[in-house]
């Protein structure tokens, strides 16, 4: 009985450890516009007021920064981009790698991992597992024209929108090309 | 010929080698684009003529990026132009971002900008001055243009004069009404070749165009004024610059020949 007990309370362990481990272990964020440091620092320090960011490594010649996250804490693209724009800035492009654990990729392409949705352009009908590098071909995550050729490229509503319906409740989806 | 040659040679080394960059925080003009939202900055400038006595005026000013589109100026005007050193009046400037198109490698935005000034001097002159010589209003546009190494920037503007505080017009001098308003700016980051951390100082060169016109009677001046800048530790910010007439027929101007010094403070983050 006391095994058994004990062997719940590990799943639940584990299970709760599943849930809240990091699943994107860093961004290679790309900033355009950047002409000075002093531009450089402003989007530093915007990003620096996001509480799930662990550390910031700025690439000043290359105007990438390399962002990494809290353990416990839910990676928010979209707040992302809107410290760098707050800063008078664009996202150029965002690539991050993510640490996937058996996530299925539905037929469609739809997958949900953590609290994100993401729809893949280049995959479905496989399970993730490990590190993969994917990039973010959401709107406003790289220069408008770029996004304008993506949008015609792929025929998805969700692309346009930035969301769609997922379980029947609309929701926020992340488009993403490994 | 020889000497010239010796002033040649290291010129064109530096054009050609160094990979220039752009710059567009301009000392004698404001770019299209705003500062961070949420900043707060603190600028100090020190400008005044040679001639015919030597005269200057401190202009301490407040900074804030409401949003990342829209920012306030605030202005103290202190000068001796008049004899002693004393306050002659306070300026508002604000700036709205409208457009922004942004790619990897440039960008254009464009801003709508305008400006009340308030002044207490004795005008003799039909140029218009907000900042310290002028009462008045002044409104317009900038387009700011970075592609690659190139960071252009150009502003149109009215500026409308009323009666300066008091009164104080002086019998027989031309009057200010209104004035049209255009400059030409562009910049250089000359140093560092290739950036280690934020703690390097940037040296950025400038180099704009400033003319005026009074559409009234066509009289106008045109000014060339070069400026160095210095960045250190990415948030505090030195401009000297000078401003000589190359062309024009305004008499009496204020801004005629003049430097300008600068010193600014940048405090990301400082609102909630």
């Amino acid at each position: 009985m006391n095994t058994i007990k004990s062997l719940i309370i590990l799943s639940i362990v584990l299970f709760a450890g599943n849930v809240s481990a990091q699943q994107i272990s860093s961004v290679d964020l790309q900033v355009t516009g950047l002409t000075c440091s002093m531009c450089s620092q402003a989007t530093d320090e915007s990003l620096r007021t996001l509480d799930f960011i662990e550390t910031i490594e700025p690439d000043l010649n290359k105007n990438i920064f390399v962002l990494t996250f809290k353990k416990d804490k839910a990676v928010d693209f979209d707040q992302i981009k809107t410290k760098v724009e707050d800063a008078g800035f664009s996202v150029g492009n965002l690539d991050a790698v993510f640490n996937f654990n058996n996530t299925k990729v539905d037929d469609k392409g739809l997958a949900v991992a953590g609290t994100n949705v993401y729809q893949f352009l280049n995959a479905k009908d496989k399970t993730l597992n490990g590190p993969v590098k994917a990039t973010l071909v959401d709107k406003d995550f790289m220069s408008g024209s770029a996004f304008k050729k993506k949008a015609a490229q792929v025929s998805l509503e969700s692309l346009k929108s930035g969301s769609g319906m997922v379980n029947g409740k609309m929701t926020r989806i992340y488009h993403l090309s490994i | 010929m020889r000497f010239l040659k010796f002033l040649l040679v290291p010129v064109a080394v530096a054009m050609g080698t160094i990979a220039v960059q752009a710059q567009e925080l301009y000392v004698f003009s404001e770019p299209a684009s705003n500062m961070a939202a949420k900043s707060i900055g603190f600028r100090l400038t020190n400008e005044g003529v040679f001639s015919p006595s030597f005269s200057s005026r401190l202009i301490p000013e407040l900074m804030v990026g409401f949003n990342k589109n829209f920012m306030l100026h605030g202005q103290g005007f202190f000068s001796d132009m008049d004899g002693k050193y004393k306050a002659e009046g306070a300026g508002l400037y604000a700036k709205y971002r409208f457009l922004s198109i942004d790619e990897v490698k440039s960008h254009f935005r464009a801003a709508a900008f305008a400006r009340v000034g308030t002044s207490n001097r004795p005008t003799y002159s039909e140029d218009i001055n907000l900042e310290g010589d002028n009462t008045g209003l002044q409104a317009g546009l900038v387009f700011t243009q970075l592609l690659h190494k190139l960071a252009l920037s150009s502003t149109l503007s009215y500026s409308k004069a009323f009666d300066n505080i008091g009164d104080k017009t002086i019998t027989g001098m031309p009057e200010p009404d209104h004035m049209l308003g255009y400059s030409l700016s562009s910049g250089y980051l000359l140093l560092p070749f290739v950036y280690k951390n934020y703690n390097q100082p940037n040296l950025n060169l400038y180099f704009e165009v400033l003319g005026k016109t009074n559409p009234e009677n066509g009289r106008s001046y045109v000014d060339f004024a070069p400026a160095v800048q210095v960045i250190i530790n990415s948030r505090t910010r030195v401009d000297l610059g000078y401003r000589f007439e190359v062309t024009g027929n305004l008499e009496n101007r204020y801004n005629k020949n003049m430097y300008m010094a600068r010193v600014e403070f940048n405090f990301f983050n400082a609102l909630k």
